[in-house]
């Protein structure tokens, strides 16, 4: 069998899976081991597989393509890692392999295109979505993919993330800043308040968001899916856009709230490395990106009130917490405003949302997503918060307590409405009149609890 | 039928009676379990197990003298730089409580302590606090964080804070002995059901047995209690640094006072260059020199420089109200410290932005890390030894022994890594040896540094507390023999068949 990966990239996934030395730390803290306590199931055992295959002149075995696809790329052992691995190049680079080696069943392979297609589509997502509704019964009963799809067309947070009927703010007379807000192609559908709670914030401290036309996808969806050349296709088209806007000077910054988008564009320069005329336009956009809260903490923003001390269980979304290495600022953002962030349980374990893998490997996401919520839930907080709405979705179908994004919260917080299912919450009192605020203190070294007789 | 090979008749016989899923021989499975950093071969075991109770562990053990097997106890197996999950000899049947004795048996919010499996990690406890929006905190290690507590502490392991002697904060075992008894140590030892005293007292009647179960191979421990210290409404970490190799024997002669008067409640670390910046580095020319020689002396100070640190970095934290309450108590440290003029005080707004400064804010803040184990990274290859030694508080002792300690790693070709734990009169004196564990020089020159080190520990009175399992018999036969044949007749009184991991600790 011909190898299917671009040669150099192919040596790179090698060099990468070489560079494991199993040290074995990542076994503790991937999701599917934790599950099963299964070697192939392993960041470990799948660098192996990965390595196996890429080695070898035959199609990927049966097995390899199995343990492949159940990972669900949360990078967690990338975080973990004392060697120092680049496990999202070895995953990306195996499944990519895959993909080209046609190894699936058709109507998997049909599946997967359709998705690919619908996901990163608005225009055929929205009457999808509105299909999807009405089918929802029948499609249900179908079990596996399809009855994913489903359950997931059921989950509250669609519901609560759906766009509110007011017009968006006009824009600010003298912005003082223009950005680009990167709108995921599956949220501006299916999660479109999430952007227009981040618009209303940014309009408030005079920051103009400016629409870039010919943005339609990120690419990151494509490539977590091993079709690498419709990710490149969409990076390449969005880093022309977006670099055209930033050299004309039509906005200084891209601000993402969603950071499985977000996370994949920060790697554009490793993911675009083989089209060197483009590199200066592609540093541009890297340099240029930041998640809604990295610059959060930093503006002018002033509490109502309204939503003090509300207790928020925060999920670190795995594409901010390992993709990005963002923990603190969602946590200091919120922290200013007056509202109390609640750390949840096994925070570095994913929820099991992750792109399209609630959709394909519904079994285990469904036992990540309860183990999550059940976590998230059980500080009984008045919402559960986190950076990316598949996880918000995701999390939503097993509990009760309303979701919100980190930009709804901000934005409510500062003058914006609730988010839904928060609409009749009231600021509780203060614990006592001498209790030093949890502000007045650094965060990550004292506690909260103004209990000052141990 | 039974085979020929008693390995596969135990392992037989195991799925019987406790489940298919409850042991395995898959290839895959055992060449990963003999996986280890050490400088020596693989040690494969003969099977896995996963006992999901006390009772199933007693089975293993019946079933382990039936057929002569022997088994080698673990927890969650990240005992990395010490032998990691593998066995102490091939063939054994690792025992891998993780798996499936991982819960939380207890937490006494008002006496401070919990009850703990084998497989509860340090991560797994800190979140439950959380959970539960306790008062108490834990006593971190500077990782990993998915390490088990109890094993931790069986293994004479330390931790942050003022809790950090894990062993002694233990109190009260249950036991499975080889010879397939189950015993409650302590004040559990009380015939009947209900022990109140067994997780508060230490000294109950008779000999108090829980020491014989740390570092040996006498039992199988599958549950013990911990005390839990309540958490400070405020905890202020603190550093400094001091910019010369023989600066330690001062810091060591102030940081004792500190200790001694509990001025600082926190055992204080006095960390080298190396040891905080590999966690934060790789190597810098490791690819000019093929790693054969040590870094120069030129290398270490360019990365000083990059990260604002000197030759040793003090840390430790103080405890109250608030931190405008504890600022009194930071300034009088800061004027002790700095009373030779020689060291700088870190602040912690600036401590925040250095990587490698975290692992000391987080483990005395009570937060797991994994920050530190980046350092294994530092060559390439996966290879690292841990060889704890130490000494009394004492400057010129210990001035002494890093300054010989640095040479022998330098003559080694290795870098030298060292991290000083002080408490009041002791301070464990921790070294990482960092090799490429591929390049078959690399790894002679490292098992050679580590036998040279612990040659030059042994000749002037000092032993190592924990040490890589590939080691035990080295350091045993460094013992008298006296203690070598009471620790044999312990093993036989205990174990008569020998079936709990001989050799571990060289007991046999």
């Amino acid at each position: 069998m011909p190898k299917t990966i671009t040669i150099h990239r192919q040596e790179s996934v090698r060099a990468a899976a070489e560079s494991c030395v199993h040290f074995g730390f990542c076994t503790a803290v991937c999701p599917t081991y934790v599950l099963d306590g299964e070697e192939l199931d392993s960041p470990r055992g799948r660098i192996a597989l990965a390595r196996e295959m890429l080695d070898s002149n035959d199609a990927p075995s049966p097995a390899a393509v199995r343990h492949l696809d159940r990972c669900l790329s949360c990078l967690s052992c990338e975080t973990t890692c004392a060697a120092g691995v680049s496990y999202h190049a070895i995953i990306d680079g195996a499944r990519e392999h895959i993909e080209k080696a046609k190894v699936r069943p058709l109507t998997q392979r049909l599946l997967r295109t359709a998705l690919a297609r619908l996901l990163t589509t608005p225009t055929l997502l929205r009457p999808a979505a509105a299909m999807g509704r009405l089918l929802r019964g029948a499609l249900g009963r179908l079990g596996g993919p399809l009855g994913a799809l489903a359950s997931l067309s059921a989950a509250p947070a669609l519901a609560a993330l759906a766009p509110r009927t007011v017009a968006a703010p006009q824009p600010p007379a003298n912005p003082t800043r223009r950005v680009a807000l990167l709108d995921g192609c599956a949220q501006s559908v299916l999660g479109a308040e999430i952007n227009a709670s981040a618009t209303r914030l940014l309009t408030r401290v005079g920051i103009e968001v400016v629409s870039v036309p010919g943005v339609q996808c990120c690419g990151a969806l494509e490539l977590h899916m091993g079709r690498r050349e419709a990710a490149t296709r969409h990076m390449e088209q969005a880093v022309r856009s977006w670099s055209a806007a930033l050299e004309a000077g039509h906005i200084d910054s891209i601000i993402s709230t969603t950071s499985g988008c977000g996370s994949v564009i920060k790697r554009y320069e490793e993911l675009l490395s083989d089209r060197p005329a483009l590199s200066a336009q592609v540093r541009r956009v890297v340099e240029a990106t930041q998640d809604i809260t990295q610059i959060a903490a930093g503006l002018p923003l002033t509490a109502t009130g309204a939503a003090l001390r509300l207790a928020v269980a925060y999920h670190d979304s795995c594409s901010l917490k390992h993709g990005l290495k963002i923990e603190r600022p969602p946590r200091r953002a919120l922290g200013k405003l007056g509202i109390e962030v609640r750390d949840i349980a096994e925070s570095h374990l994913c929820c099991g949302s992750a792109g399209t893998y609630n959709i394909l490997e519904p079994a285990i996401s469904d036992r990540l997503g309860q183990r999550k919520a059940a976590h998230a839930s059980a500080s009984q907080p008045d919402v559960i918060a986190a950076g990316n709405m598949g996880c918000l979705v995701q999390i939503s179908r097993y509990t009760p307590v309303p979701v919100a994004h980190t930009v709804q919260l901000l934005d409510w917080a500062t003058g914006g409405p609730p988010p839904r299912g928060l609409d009749n919450f009231q600021p509780p009192p203060p614990l006592a009149a001498d209790a030093p605020t949890p502000a007045a203190t650094p965060v990550p070294t004292t506690a909260g609890s103004g209990d000052l007789l141990w | 039928m039974p085979s020929n090979d008693p390995i596969v008749d135990f392992a037989n016989a195991a799925a019987a009676e406790l489940g298919a899923d409850a042991i395995t021989l898959g290839e895959d499975v055992l060449g990963r379990y003999g996986e280890h950093t050490l400088p020596g071969a693989d040690v494969r075991p003969g099977a896995v197990a996963y006992p999901d109770s006390t009772e199933a562990v007693q089975t293993l053990v019946r079933l382990a003298n039936r057929f002569r097997v022997q088994l080698y106890p673990i927890s969650n197996g990240q005992n990395i730089g010490l032998g990691t999950r593998s066995p102490i000899r091939p063939g054994q049947v690792v025992v891998d409580m993780g798996r499936r004795m991982n819960r939380i048996l207890e937490v006494n919010e008002t006496l401070g302590y919990c009850v703990l499996e084998p497989g509860v990690s340090f991560r797994a406890m800190h979140d439950e606090l959380r959970r539960r929006e306790s008062k108490l905190m834990i006593s971190p290690t500077a990782g990993p964080s998915q390490g088990s507590i109890l094993a931790n502490a069986l293994d004479k392991g330390g931790g942050s804070g003022a809790y950090a002697d894990h062993f002694g904060m233990s109190c009260g075992m249950e036991v499975v002995l080889g010879n397939g008894d189950v015993i409650r140590t302590g004040d559990g030892s009380l015939t009947g059901s209900s022990h109140p005293n067994w997780h508060v007292s230490k000294y109950s009647f008779g000999p108090t047995l829980d020491g014989l179960f740390s570092q040996s191979n006498f039992g199988i421990v599958t549950r013990m209690g911990m005390w839990l210290m309540p958490r400070p409404p405020h905890i202020e970490p603190f550093f400094f640094t001091f910019p010369d190799d023989e600066d330690l024997g001062e810091i060591v002669e102030r940081i004792r006072p500190l200790k001694l008067s509990n001025f600082v409640p926190t055992l204080v670390r006095a960390t080298n260059d190396l040891y905080l910046l590999s966690s934060a580095a790789t190597h810098p020319e490791y690819a000019a020199n093929g790693g054969r020689r040590a870094l120069s002396d030129e290398g270490r100070a360019a990365l000083r420089r990059q990260y604002g640190l000197g030759s040793w970095t003090v840390s430790g934290a103080v405890y109250g109200a608030s931190r405008a309450a504890v600022q009194p108590q930071i300034d009088r440290i800061a004027q002790h410290f700095l009373a030779s003029g020689k060291g700088r005080q870190i602040p912690m707004e600036e401590a925040e932005d250095i990587g490698p400064l975290h692992i000391a804010i987080n483990s005395n803040t009570g937060v797991p890390t994994d920050s530190e184990l980046k350092m294994l990274g530092w060559r390439p290859g996966g290879g690292a030894i841990w060889l704890s030694a130490g000494s009394p508080v004492a400057g010129d002792i210990v001035n002494a022994l890093q300054a010989q300690a640095r040479r022998i790693c330098q003559d080694h070709g290795l870098e030298y890594l060292l991290s000083n734990v002080c408490g009041a009169r002791f301070a464990r004196a921790i070294h990482a040896i960092i090799y490429n564990r591929e390049d078959p020089d690399e790894a002679a020159r490292a098992d050679a540094c580590y036998r040279a080190l612990g040659k030059l520990f042994a000749d002037r009175g000092i032993f190592v507390g924990r040490a890589p399992t590939m080691y035990h018999g080295f350091h045993q036969a460094q013992r008298m023999p006296e203690v070598v044949r009471a620790c044999a007749s312990v093993k036989s009184a205990l174990d008569p068949n020998g079936v709990i991991a001989p050799g571990k600790y060289g007991i046999e």
